[in-house]
Parts: structure tokens; C-alpha cells; sequence
């Protein structure tokens, strides 16, 4: 017997589950389909795990190179039990993950675990069972793509998500990839005692992505954690050595090995598109393998969505969960579209970057004339007193206006700071707005103020 | 047994929406294809809405006075014999349907900053991808007055579209002439209480009368109005039509003063092009219309509704009066198509033929200008010393003050006028 529901939900990570709420919300009768955990890659290997392996990893590097600053004298070398923090670790997924679950039954959406195929535009086969609907929304994701040679065993290869459950300390970790994710890993890795080398094929790290400013302020940070960083190499192939691996690199078109325990890969994130049998009933898929869908969600075929990082960059959590309540509200016969003008990036370095809106290059070329202006978290009490003064805040304001145009943070809490920026793009606000408006002293939140204030050609506590 | 779900259709261009005014039919009631279902309320149109097949109605999903939009399901009709055939030959429609859409994608298969929906409704591009400064409370505001706020300019600071100037907007821009929908305005709301409630009678306000109210609600509010008075002597245009009305009545048509009286005003406008024009509130543009759409305001047992004939100035006196007739007719009978209440430059209300002698009537916008006529009467008039018994007209131009000047509509009104106590001098405008 088939069941027959409103709308159906395939993936239950941020894009997902978030859908499959609002949908429900709205009254309809949802199922969301699941093969593998609630709350996706985010919830379970990505973001969430991540954060609290860069979190620990802070405490343990604080400990060792901060405390005897403040007078604090340990009686000897702190021991990490990585079988702990695996243990800790995974308590954490599973809470956010158990959070999901509950949220999901108090709305009435029902859970379906299994992996989806499409039989026609109205039904799919999870399993031996048949789900009925009258619009389904494709939110399945992406996977780390893999390199030929390099094939994941998470034994000596790992993706990301091996990178995130060793169990063992690490000597050495060769990351192929210097995008966000590789650094992220390589970072704590580096902070929990591993020998980190980062093997990027670009000119620069966070290549194409980041303003050339902030990688500069990155790159001195994994310098002091003695991480090397290895700019236009390409990994070639790999074998078995004496002590773990030899990796062997071109290097400006010259030949190196680099010695490591394992291999790290991180070289980004493939669409799910091939899975589903989503070319079968019809749905168009562009020739980078994400879903086309138009702004308000919807595939070629009309009663099938899809968001989040199917159908293309950024491939970001947020991204995924705010397309997915607009494709919700639009089944609804809400009038929706993707509308947001920006969509923050965040990337937990150390120090953090996070931007939103133009890139200064961007601002210039809409513009002509910009304003551009930093503000160091070095003048900053509250940076101070953590002792995390690497970094700044720039604003780009088109000079006619002063209308904010783009935000750059690299520093403490810029991950929590950029929210501040998005406010302003979204709301249209000026440079004086942002000035104007009293932050509270002591706080990171301050440098917010004060380099809006700076671009205005007056901050305070900068010459 | 077979369930069909019957949608509210298309009802007219633009229109995506109106309001239930009425069921034709009870749940349980045997429905024939083609047979009217339910009237429909849109802008200032009712029409009947017909079954596109038959069967016993099994649910109604909507209660009068409800807002429906154009696609939703609005009753399920359970039908009966030809259920079967059609169940079968199902399946393979829909694999038809799988195939097809694979075989041929859309052509405008698009991509994340494509301006549309698939689904052919029409939707205005996302803020992104333009340097519109606006709140995101204020852009959704806007999607869901169907206000395109890429293409509008902001009364705030730096340029930026306040919610206020979306309010002001009014919505409902589907590209046609009148970019106006009232009913997302904001007035206030003040309740009535009484200590004589069990003496009152309460009844929704509906239909036609909630638009009359909607309407005439915001055209006073955005334009600021005013009044001119005069009289014209008649009788020579009475003594014209007495002659004629012989002829007349050979071809079956009725003729009344309203068909001269629009070839006057066509004449003045010629002159005077600001009394057919449009304030662009949005471009602040003044709109001058080279053609003469004149609607002419008809009382229904309904209340208030204005039709209107198209190119009045390319159109006979008889041919006129022959149209005239006809959307009289169908205004009264509730049966006039939004079609044919459209587009007008400017009205006359013939508020005369009722009674009084004079009246402010509140003007159409986005139209500028609303011509008054009244009763005609015998008056004695003293010229060249002498009493003389005249047949008299009283005249009323009200106009837009943001665009025409008061002397200007003084002059306007001697040209109709000229016209009016001299027939003969229309066949001077005669193209």
C-alpha cells in the first residue's frame, strides 16, 4: 500500500528537516525520507562535529601557550584521551541530532529511513515501501569529491569525515586541499599535537573566495602553529613508507614527497544529483551536476524542489535551510522567491573569517568609487584581554551613499560577528547607521563600530 | 467512483484572484459540464463560473465572502459514469506527462536568478540581483502586493523604498493602464458600537459594495479634488434631437444626450490634453492618452458600476448609442466583463437623470477628471431684456488639482459647453 502525503522531503539535513517543519506548519501532510542520520552531513560529519573538535582543540592550545602568560602553572603536560573526545565529541552530534528527531515528531512529520528513487514524478520506493505525493523537495546534498588515486578508505585516506572521528593522536596529517575545510581540520589537527602540511594546487589558500588580506592574517596564524602550507602543488600519487606515507607532489613543476601518518582530501563538495533517479521522471540537471531550479525552488518539472547544496554554491547550511522554507511556503501557495542579498560566509580558522556582500573588486566595479576602511582587533580591550588581537574588520561603502556594501572580519568571533553585517546590508544601511548606533563596551561587537567609523575617516582608537 | 477537483480559472488578464460571492449549487447536487457553479467577484466584474464537467458535488472549499486565488481548488465534484474510462487511461497520462517534461524541458529552464516562476505565474526578480535599497520586510511587502520593487524609486534616505512607498504603490502592476489595487491600502478601521445594537441590522460588506468602498476610499485619498459648476443652454441640442429622433428609432436605437456629450468632451480634450492624461505616480510622469475611452457611470441594483466605450472619438453618435444600450444592459443583469470596464480616460456620471442639480463625484483614477450632466429643465432666461423659456443643463467638472488648474478646467468646460448649446459646432471637430 502506498502512502500518500502532501509533500514529501528526500534528505534530512539543514535543508531538509527545515522544510519539512515549515511544510508542516502550514498544514500540510509531510514525510521526510532519510537514509543515513537526522540533520544530514552538518548535524552528524561537517559543521557541528567540527565545531566542537576547533572548540576543544582551543582549550588545549590556550592552556599550553596562554596560561603561563596569566600566571597559571601546570604541573606537567596535559594528556589527550582521543578515544574522550571522540566519545565527547559524538554526544554533541547526537544531542542536535536527537533535537531533530523531536522536532520533527512534535510537528507530525513523518520519519522515513531509507534511500529514495523516483518512479514517476509523484512516487518514490524507499525500501519495499511507496510514498505518494503531490510535490516533492530533492534536499540530498553533496559528498566530498574523491581524486583518482587518492580513493577514500578512511583508514590512510580520509574525507572529512575521517578526519573528524580519529580516535588516536595523529604525528602527521597531509592535507591535499586548502579550501575551508581542509584548514578547519588542519587547524585543530594542528592544535591537538599533529605535524600538519597543506598541499594546495592554487597560487593561495581559500583561493578565489577570501580577500587577499585576510589570507595573509590566516597564513602568519599556521605559520606560529607550524603548519606548512605548500602553494601550487599537486598531489600526484602516494605509497606506503617506512614511517606511514610518502606522498609525492609537483611543486612548480618540480617533484617532492612529503612524509605523513595519513592523507587528508578536501578538495570540495560533488551534488548528490546522480543518485534518486532524478534524470529519470525528468528533472534538468546543468552540466556541473546541480539541479536547476528557478527562484522560487522549483525543478523543470513542476511539482519538484530542490535546495540547499544540490543545486549549487555555496554550499552552506544556512543557505540550505532558508531555501528550504521558501520552497515549503511556496508549495503552500505562498508568493516567494529567494530574495536574501547576501549570504554570509564563515570559516572557523584561527583567527575565524567570515564575510558577507561585496568583495572590494566587486564594490568597485558596481560603484567606481568605494569606501574602504579596517578597523584592528589589536585596538580592541576585549580582544585584547582574550589575547587574540590577529585580524580586523573592513567595511566597503559605495562613496556616493554610504550605503555598506561588503563586511570582512577575520578575528575572534567573527563567525558571530558578521550577523551584525548581514542586518545592515539586508536593511540598506548606511555607514553612519552602523556608527551611529551605540555597541557595548567591552566587546568584540565594539570594532563593528568603530571600523564603520573608520571608513567614515574618524574611528577613535586607531591613528 | 472518480473525485475531480474543480479550480477557480483564469478570469480575466491580470486578474489573480477574486472573491466568492455566491454558490450556485449545494454539496449533493448533480452538476452538468458547462453549468454555472459559483459567481465570482473580481475587481468590479461578477461572473459565473461554469463546471467544466459534470458530476454530484461532493465538497465546497470555500464560503462567500472568502478571497480565492485563480488555481485554487474550489469544490470536488464525485463524478459518475465516465469515471471509470478516465481512471484507467491514467496512469498513462501521467507517464505521458514524465515523458514529455524529460523530452522537453521548459525553454526557459532556469537558473537560480531567473525572474519567474515555472509555474506561469508572474513573478517579479529578486532583490539580489539589483541595487534596490529596501528592508526584507519590505521586499516580501512588496511580492505580495505584486509590486516589483526593482522598478521602483524610493522616497527614502539614499534612495530607499520605504514601506510607505510601497503601500502608496498600490500593487497589482501587471503592466496594463491601471496599475491600482486598492484593497492593500492602509485607513483606519474605527469600530461602531451602539447602545441601540437591537435596533440595527448587520450585514457584511460584499461583493461589488466592498469594491465601490475600497476604491472610492483610496481615489480620494491620493487626489486631492475639486469642483466646477456651470449650466449650459440646451435647447437647441433638445430641438436637434426631437428632430431626429425619428431616424433614430428607424434602427432600433435609442439615442440620449450622453453620446453628444462625449463627442463634446472628446472635442474639449483635443484642446485641453491634461483632462485625458494619467499622473505615473510611480515615474512621476504625467501621462497624456492620444486615444478616448469614456466610461460613463451606471446606478445597478448592485451599486456603482462604470463601463465603457472604447475609442469614442472614432465612433458614430448611432454607434455609440447603439453601445451605450447594450452595456447598459448587461451592467444591469450583473454580466458585464472586466474587459469591458477597463481602460477608461475619463467618465461621466449622468447622476441627472436621477435627480439633484448639482453633485462632487469622486473622481476614477488613475483617470483625472469626472464629467458631471444633469437633468435638463425649462428655466426662464433674461437676454436681450427679454424673459425667454430655455431648456437648461447643469454641468460639473471635477478634476485632479495636482494637474489641472482651476482655470483651465473653467475652459475646458466653455468649450463643452459651446458645444453643447450649439450642436452644429460638432461638426466642425468631425475628422
Amino acid at each position: 500500500m502506498a502512502k500518500e502525503f502532501d509533500t514529501v522531503v528526500i534528505g534530512a539535513g539543514p535543508g531538509g528537516y527545515v522544510c519539512a517543519i515549515r511544510a508542516a506548519q502550514l498544514g500540510q501532510k509531510v514525510a521526510v525520507v532519510e537514509r543515513e542520520y537526522l540533520g544530514g552531513v552538518c548535524l552528524n560529519v561537517g559543521c557541528i562535529p567540527s565545531k566542537a573538535m576547533i572548540n576543544a582543540a582551543n582549550y588545549l592550545y590556550k592552556s599550553q601557550n596562554a596560561f603561563s602568560n596569566m600566571g597559571f602553572q601546570l604541573p606537567g603536560n596535559i594528556e589527550v584521551d582521543h578515544k574522550k573526545l571522540q566519545t565527547w565529541k559524538q554526544g554533541v552530534c547526537d544531542k542536535m541530532s536527537g533535537g531533530v528527531k523531536q522536532l520533527l515528531k512534535g510537528n507530525k512529520v513523518e520519519v522515513v529511513m531509507g534511500e529514495a528513487n523516483f518512479v514517476s514524478k509523484n512516487e518514490i520506493k524507499v525500501g519495499s515501501d511507496t510514498l505518494k505525493a503531490k510535490n516533492f523537495v530533492v534536499a540530498t546534498g553533496s559528498r566530498p569529491i574523491e581524486i583518482p588515486g587518492f580513493e577514500y578508505d578512511e583508514q590512510t585516506v580520509l574525507s572529512s569525515t575521517g578526519g573528524l572521528a580519529q580516535d588516536k593522536s595523529l604525528k602527521s596529517l597531509l592535507v591535499i586541499g586548502g579550501g575551508y575545510i581542509g584548514l578547519e581540520i588542519g587547524t585543530f589537527m594542528a592544535k591537538l599535537g599533529t605535524k600538519v602540511t597543506v598541499i594546495e594546487a592554487g597560487p593561495s589558500l581559500l583561493s578565489g573566495v577570501v580577500e587577499k588580506d585576510m589570507v595573509q592574517v590566516l597564513q602568519r596564524k599556521l605559520k606560529k602553529l607550524g603548519v606548512n602550507v605548500v602553494l601550487n602543488a599537486k598531489a600526484k600519487s602516494f605509497k606506503k613508507a617506512q614511517m606511514g606515507l610518502s606522498l609525492s607532489v609537483e611543486v612548480n613543476g618540480k617533484e617532492e614527497t612529503f612524509d605523513g601518518e595519513k592523507i587528508l582530501v578536501t578538495v570540495g563538495r560533488k551534488p548528490n544529483s546522480d543518485q534518486l533517479n532524478l534524470k529519470g521522471v525528468g528533472v534538468a540537471i546543468d552540466e556541473r551536476g546541480f539541479v536547476k531550479t528557478d527562484a522560487q525552488m522549483r525543478t523543470n518539472v513542476p511539482n519538484i524542489f530542490a535546495i540547499g547544496d544540490i543545486i549549487g554554491q555555496p554550499m552552506l547550511a544556512h543557505k540550505a535551510s532558508h531555501e528550504g522554507i521558501i520552497a515549503a511556503e511556496v508549495i503552500a501557495g505562498h508568493n516567494r522567491v529567494f530574495d536574501a542579498k547576501t549570504i554570509p560566509a564563515v570559516i572557523f580558522t584561527d583567527p575565524e573569517i567570515a564575510y558577507c556582500g561585496m568583495t572590494e573588486e566587486e564594490a568597485k566595479k558596481e560603484f567606481g568609487e568605494v569606501l574602504v576602511s579596517k578597523f584592528p582587533f589589536g585596538a580592541n580591550g576585549k580582544a585584547v584581554s582574550m589575547m587574540e588581537t590577529d585580524g580586523f574588520v573592513k567595511y566597503i561603502a559605495d562613496k556616493k551613499e554610504h550605503v555598506i556594501r561588503g563586511v570582512h572580519i577575520c578575528g575572534p568571533q567573527a563567525s558571530n560577528l558578521i550577523s551584525e553585517a548581514v542586518l545592515a546590508i539586508e536593511m540598506g544601511a548606511r555607514l553612519e547607521d552602523v556608527a551611529l548606533s551605540i555597541h557595548p563596551h567591552p566587546t568584540l561587537g565594539e570594532t563593528m563600530m568603530e571600523a564603520a567609523e573608520a571608513t567614515l575617516g574618524h574611528a577613535i582608537h586607531v591613528l | 467512483m472518480a473525485t475531480v477537483d474543480i479550480k477557480l480559472p483564469e478570469i480575466g488578464e491580470g486578474v489573480t484572484e477574486g472573491e466568492l460571492v455566491n454558490w450556485l449549487v449545494k454539496e449533493g447536487d448533480a452538476v452538468e459540464e458547462d453549468q454555472a457553479i459559483v459567481e465570482i467577484m473580481t475587481d468590479k466584474a461578477t461572473v459565473e463560473i461554469p463546471s467544466h464537467t459534470s458530476g454530484t458535488v461532493k465538497e465546497l472549499k470555500f464560503q462567500p465572502g472568502d478571497m480565492i486565488e485563480v488555481d485554487s481548488i474550489i469544490m470536488t465534484l464525485e463524478s459518475g459514469a465516465s469515471a471509470k474510462p478516465a481512471a484507467e487511461s491514467k496512469p498513462e497520462a501521467a507517464k505521458d506527462d514524465v515523458a514529455k517534461e524529460a523530452a522537453a524541458p521548459k525553454p526557459s529552464a532556469p537558473a537560480a536568478t531567473s525572474n519567474g516562476g515555472s509555474n506561469g505565474q508572474a513573478l517579479a526578480p529578486p532583490v539580489a540581483a539589483s541595487n534596490v535599497l529596501a528592508t526584507p520586510s519590505t521586499r516580501r511587502l512588496a511580492r505580495e502586493m505584486n509590486v516589483d520593487i526593482n522598478q521602483m524609486q524610493g522616497s527614502g534616505l539614499a534612495g530607499r523604498v520605504t514601506r510607505e512607498d510601497v503601500l502608496a504603490s498600490g500593487g497589482g502592476g501587471s503592466g496594463g493602464m491601471e496599475s491600482v489595487k486598492p484593497a492593500s491600502m492602509e485607513f483606519p478601521r474605527p469600530a461602531f458600537h451602539s447602545n441601540q445594537a437591537d435596533l440595527e441590522e448587520r450585514e457584511p460588506i460584499r461583493g461589488i459594495r466592498k469594491k465601490i468602498a475600497e476604491n472610492m476610499q483610496m481615489y480620494k485619498h491620493i487626489i486631492p479634488h475639486f469642483s466646477l459648476m456651470d449650466e449650459a443652454d440646451v435647447t437647441s441640442l433638445v430641438k436637434m434631437r426631437t428632430d431626429l429622433k425619428k431616424e433614430m428609432e428607424k434602427s432600433g436605437i435609442k439615442v440620449t444626450y450622453l453620446p453628444f456629450v462625449m463627442k463634446a468632451l472628446i472635442a474639449a480634450s483635443r484642446q485641453y490634453p491634461m483632462l485625458n492624461a494619467t499622473i505615473d505616480d510611480d515615474a512621476g510622469e504625467i501621462v497624456y492618452k492620444k486615444y478616448f475611452n469614456i466610461g460613463f457611470a451606471a446606478d445597478t441594483p448592485n451599486g456603482l458600476v462604470v463601463p465603457v466605450i472604447k475609442n469614442a472619438d472614432q465612433k458614430s453618435i448611432l454607434e455609440i448609442s447603439a453601445e451605450i444600450m447594450q452595456l447598459a444592459d448587461k451592467a444591469r443583469s450583473g454580466k458585464l466583463s472586466l474587459e469591458e470596464m477597463r481602460g477608461a480616460t475619463i467618465t461621466i456620471t449622468n447622476i441627472g437623470s436621477v435627480g439633484g442639480t448639482a453633485a462632487t463625484p469622486i473622481i476614477n483614477h488613475p483617470e483625472v477628471a469626472i464629467f458631471g450632466m444633469y437633468k435638463i429643465s425649462d428655466k426662464p432666461v433674461l437676454s436681450d431684456g427679454k424673459w425667454r423659456a430655455r431648456k437648461m443643463m447643469n454641468l460639473s467638472i471635477t478634476a485632479d488639482h495636482r494637474l489641472i488648474d482651476g482655470a483651465v478646467a473653467a475652459r475646458y468646460m466653455n468649450e463643452v459647453i459651446a458645444r453643447l448649446q450649439n450642436p452644429a459646432r460638432l461638426m466642425l471637430d468631425l475628422i
